[in-house]
């Protein structure tokens, strides 16, 4: 039997004791999570009256759901952790949530939707791609070597093939490969530059762009012959000029493969006709030296700052709703992060620990900055959200939408019965989704970043549209109408229509108007039950992960 | 004379042209009652009660022939077996198959001398809706997209972009708005039919639905107290629009206009759908698109001409002339127009194929110097030999005839983008 647990004799308590009091020059030991909010605190003066105290146990329950797994949690699931007194709660869940399945789903929704901008398939059957990235996440694949594949797919391995499809759902078209790959890997939106030099922006420059597209000009999309498929290439020839459209004189300058602010690619030379492997089948002939190859290398790697800065953030803005830099594409001289040293700090940490997202973002789920409160402070004014002294509302994206209007109603609990493999559930979820995004997700092509937009025809999916009535309508099979249905008392009527809609328990002023929308409308309950939880899916506090 | 606070069409001031032929609505006589207030015509008058600024375009799919509409060539190889008629304005001459059309001409403008040097239907429709040719990574806005964001005014319920398809499905989510964002897509009316969701379902009562929102609104309310931001009020305003577009949905039920003007129109497809954009207009939408379809004559060319024309021209007379008529010319751009015009060479199957490089468009209504020609094409009209223009030039005059100011930037994610293309210029000459 072991002792019980002393901590005043316990040597390692006394040890960091000792530590504690020579802590402020010693901080090798204070977790990230640490770092983050003591960072976040020195970067305003007035942090300390800013700050929203932490978000309640609902408030972070649904937040962290909805971050982590993309959906929110059953009215059960609410119940327990809300009732649960342990002090690391919080954290126990943070791990589980990471470690389930449904957290690799929801960051390939995620980033399906971020780097191909829901373009229509060119080639790679979606179902590859997005197996290939479930796969990735998964397995936690490090981060650097995730954005490798994307940038160079290796054709011959078939368990990775499927990332040629960043490429080719572009058509391989370099100018959109060259704006696409520095906005989403370099967090620069170097789109001006394709014509001539940002106007606003001095780092921007033609130049800059032309050397990244110098690394993608030569790859295209190869047909073979009597096959409906596109496979991924590239040329071993082929050089890069450019104009300014706004030099008068019209100048022509050529570029080399060259990542910004880096140095020039050193390329071996061939001997004519030696450029390529020897050709097989009619496959497209392979070059022997691979600019694309080299731009994997040279772009997705620890030594390339812009890189780690632009992923440190691109995770920090998915959780805090917002970039240290913002927006996350526009990383430059004259738009410097609102907390530089920690962007400095977080980007460096991501690179130490090997690019291991899923140990990135459990750090940054774990600090009080990530867990505070939405509600801003009396007289404080909402910039204390731009400096993350208050937490960011987050509106939920088609996907998380899809989910959680799903759970909410208890459709995901009537399609779980017939359902018993993860898999099979997650397929019959997942086909709903299209609507959601063709309602409430950008145009294809368009940047998801930043895009949020509440319209017209969003308001006529959730009012009149099918799908959701169809979910709201009662089900034998044990959806929340249904549910509701069953009880009589309407007070616990309203307690389990908040707890599965808005992830928390009604007030008293709201279980008054439950009770007495239900009084108005006793001629007609099942319907009133279905107008209820329609309110409170419609509501904003629906819509918005705060 | 000119409006400072009107687009500066002839229908503002007082133009000698209505006043010698009389062609102005009953009521004009006012004019000598004495003082300023009496000078303002009756059109402006309503004018002044609604300054928003509309366009109709009308989208004559496929190609039409500007040999066989605007830029006729009688009498030479190229011509085909129809004449050229006058028109209202003296020495101006269009194809016999516009009779109607050509009564109208004083309040139309043309541009005889377009050279997009496209001839392919997607890259051709692609330029003259957006201004600009297809480029790698950037997606412009289409000119319904733009205009239903610079012309709508905020607190306006309705979509600012409306297109009227003869068939396909009813609904939003077009691509068109690309960076300005979806609140400007259009929405598409198949045959003229709103989508579903404008309806509400039959089982839920006016009552019961204002209910679920009375209450939807008052927790939207007090979740917002202390997280309201301009994205949250974004979303509770979306459901007022809603709303206010339920009421007012009846804008889009055609049936609600009188057989009368219904035979007036025509009834086919294109009449129906013509009169429904006068409505749309009437009530408030900022941009409306029909679309009439098909001029992709590579065969029989003047059988089909003859007969396409034949609904287009009595049809879009009598619109012209009802927005006229009903005030709403003065302050409504009229564009008629099409992916590119059809080459002068007759082929083997007496068609006419694509052809990008001299061809014309019509454009009339808010802003337009009526009765103006602009360009040339040489006497067969092979080849433009004056006033050579392209997408970008009539982008700009769009601008221009509407007041806008077309070097003006779109921001999107903090980047500055050229509202048109920043090479070309405004076609000065059609401008009134």
């Amino acid at each position: 039997m072991k002792p019980a647990f002393s901590p005043a004799l316990d040597p390692r308590f006394v040890l960091s004791l000792i530590v504690a009091s020579w802590a402020w020059p010693i901080r090798a030991e204070e977790p990230l999570h640490e770092q983050i909010d003591r960072l976040i605190a020195a970067g305003d003066p007035e942090f300390e009256r800013k700050a929203a105290p932490l978000a309640s146990d609902a408030e972070f329950l649904r937040r962290v759901y909805l971050d982590l797994v993309g959906t929110i949690p059953s009215a059960e699931e609410a119940r327990a952790f809300l009732a649960d007194s342990s002090p690391d709660k919080r954290a126990r869940l943070i791990d589980d949530l990471l470690a389930r399945p449904e957290h690799a789903r929801h960051l390939q929704h995620v980033f399906d939707a971020l780097w191909l901008e829901r373009r229509p398939d060119r080639g790679v059957p979606r179902g590859q791609w997005q197996q290939y990235l479930f796969e990735a996440f998964r397995s936690n694949k490090p981060w650097d070597q995730l954005v490798r594949e994307l940038l160079a797919p290796d054709l011959k391995d078939p368990k990775i093939q499927a990332a040629a499809k960043f490429y080719l759902d572009r058509d391989a078209e370099p100018h959109q490969m060259t704006s696409d790959v520095s906005r989403l890997f370099l967090g620069m939106n170097l789109q001006c530059a394709q014509c001539h030099d940002h106007p606003v922006v001095d780092d921007y420059t033609q130049d800059s762009y032309y050397g990244i597209y110098a690394f993608l000009s030569r790859s295209y999309v190869h047909r073979p012959r009597g096959s409906n498929s596109s496979m991924l290439a590239e040329k071993a020839e082929g050089e890069v000029t450019y104009q300014s459209v706004f030099d008068p004189k019209k100048v022509t300058k050529s570029a080399g493969p060259r990542l910004p602010g880096g140095e020039l690619l050193k390329e071996p030379k061939f001997e004519k006709g030696q450029e390529y492997e020897p050709a097989k089948g009619n496959a497209a002939p392979v070059p022997k030296f691979s600019r694309r190859e080299q731009l994997a290398v040279l772009l997705a790697s620890r030594d390339n700052a812009a890189f780690k800065r632009a992923s440190a953030n691109r995770f920090w803005a998915l959780l805090m709703g917002r970039g240290l830099v913002h927006p996350v594409d526009l990383d430059h001289s004259n738009n410097p992060a609102s907390h530089p040293e920690l962007l400095d700090l977080l980007a460096n940490r991501f690179a130490d620990i090997r690019f291991d997202i899923r140990a990135f973002l459990r750090e940054l789920a774990l600090s009080r900055t990530y867990q505070r409160s939405s509600e801003l402070p009396v007289g404080v004014d909402e910039s204390a959200r731009e400096t993350f002294a208050v937490a960011n509302l987050k509106p939920l994206s088609p996907e998380q939408l899809a989910f959680a209007v799903m759970q909410a109603t208890g459709w995901t609990d009537v399609e779980r019965k017939s359902a018993k493999d993860p898999n099979v559930l997650y397929g019959r979820l997942a086909a709903n989704m299209a609507p959601f995004v063709a309602a409430f997700g950008t145009r294809p092509g368009q940047p998801i970043d930043g895009s949020y937009e509440a319209t017209l025809d969003q308001a006529l999916f959730v009012a009149h549209g099918k799908l959701l009535a169809t979910w709201l309508a009662p089900h034998p099979g044990g959806n929340l109408t249904f549910r509701l249905g069953q009880r009589t008392d309407p007070r616990e009527v309203a307690e389990e229509l908040f707890l599965s809609v808005l992830t928390r328990w009604p007030s008293d002023e709201e279980r008054k108007e439950v009770v007495q929308y239900l009084q108005d409308r006793s001629g007609d309950r099942v319907a009133a039950l279905q107008e209820l939880t329609w309110a409170l899916l419609a509501s904003t506090e629906f819509r918005f992960n705060h | 004379m000119r409006c400072a606070y009107a687009c500066g069409s002839a229908d503002h001031g007082w133009s000698r042209r209505q006043f010698l032929t009389g062609l102005t609505a009953s009521g004009t006589l006012g004019l000598f009652g004495g003082g300023f207030a009496g000078m303002i015509h009756p059109a402006a008058a309503k004018e002044l009660a609604s300054a928003q600024k509309r366009v109709l375009l009308i989208w004559l799919n496929g190609g039409v022939s500007q040999l066989e509409t605007w830029d006729p060539k009688p009498g030479t190889n190229t011509g085909g077996p129809f004449r050229a008629i006058p028109t209202s304005v003296p020495g101006i001459h269009i194809s016999e198959l516009l009779p109607h059309t050509a009564r109208q001409m004083h309040h139309l403008a043309l541009v005889r001398s377009i050279n997009t040097q496209e001839n392919n239907h997607a890259k051709g429709a692609y330029i003259m809706h957006t201004g600009r040719r297809e480029q790698p990574g950037m997606e412009y806005p289409h000119l319904g997209s733009v205009m239903a964001k610079l012309l709508t005014a905020p607190d306006n319920p309705l979509p600012g972009y409306i297109h009227i398809t003869p068939r396909g499905d009813s609904g939003f989510g077009k691509q068109d708005a690309a960076f300005l964002g979806p609140r400007y897509a259009s929405v598409t009316l198949a045959d003229g039919k709103p989508p579903a969701n404008f309806s509400r379902p039959e089982a839920l009562t006016d009552e019961a639905d204002q209910r679920r929102n009375q209450l939807r609104d008052r927790l939207s309310q007090r979740f917002a107290q202390r997280r309201r931001t301009a994205e949250t009020e974004a979303y509770s305003q979306s459901y007022e629009q809603a709303a206010q577009l339920i009421a007012r949905k009846s804008i889009f039920d055609l049936s609600q206009e009188s057989p009368r003007d219904l035979e007036r129109y025509g009834t086919h497809d294109f009449g129906r759908h013509c009169l429904l954009a006068r409505r749309l207009l009437e009530h408030g939408i900022t941009f409306v698109k029909v679309s009439h379809t098909n001029y992709d004559t590579h065969y029989d060319n003047f059988d089909f001409h003859l007969e396409q024309l034949g609904e287009f021209d009595r049809t879009f007379a009598t619109l012209v002339e009802d927005l006229h008529q009903r005030g709403l010319l003065s302050s409504t751009l009229v564009l008629v127009m099409s992916e590119f015009g059809r080459t002068p060479t007759i082929n083997r199957n007496y068609g006419r194929d694509h052809w990008g490089s001299a061809w014309s468009v019509a454009l009339g209504g808010c802003g337009i110097q009526g009765g103006a020609v602009v360009g040339k094409t040489n006497a067969n009209g092979t080849a433009v030999v004056d006033r050579m223009v392209h997408g970008g030039h009539l982008f700009h005059t769009y601008f221009r005839a509407l007041g806008l100011n077309p070097h003006k930037n779109h921001y999107h994610n903090q980047q500055p983008i050229p509202m048109a293309d920043p090479t070309a210029s405004a076609i000065e000459e059609v401008l009134a």
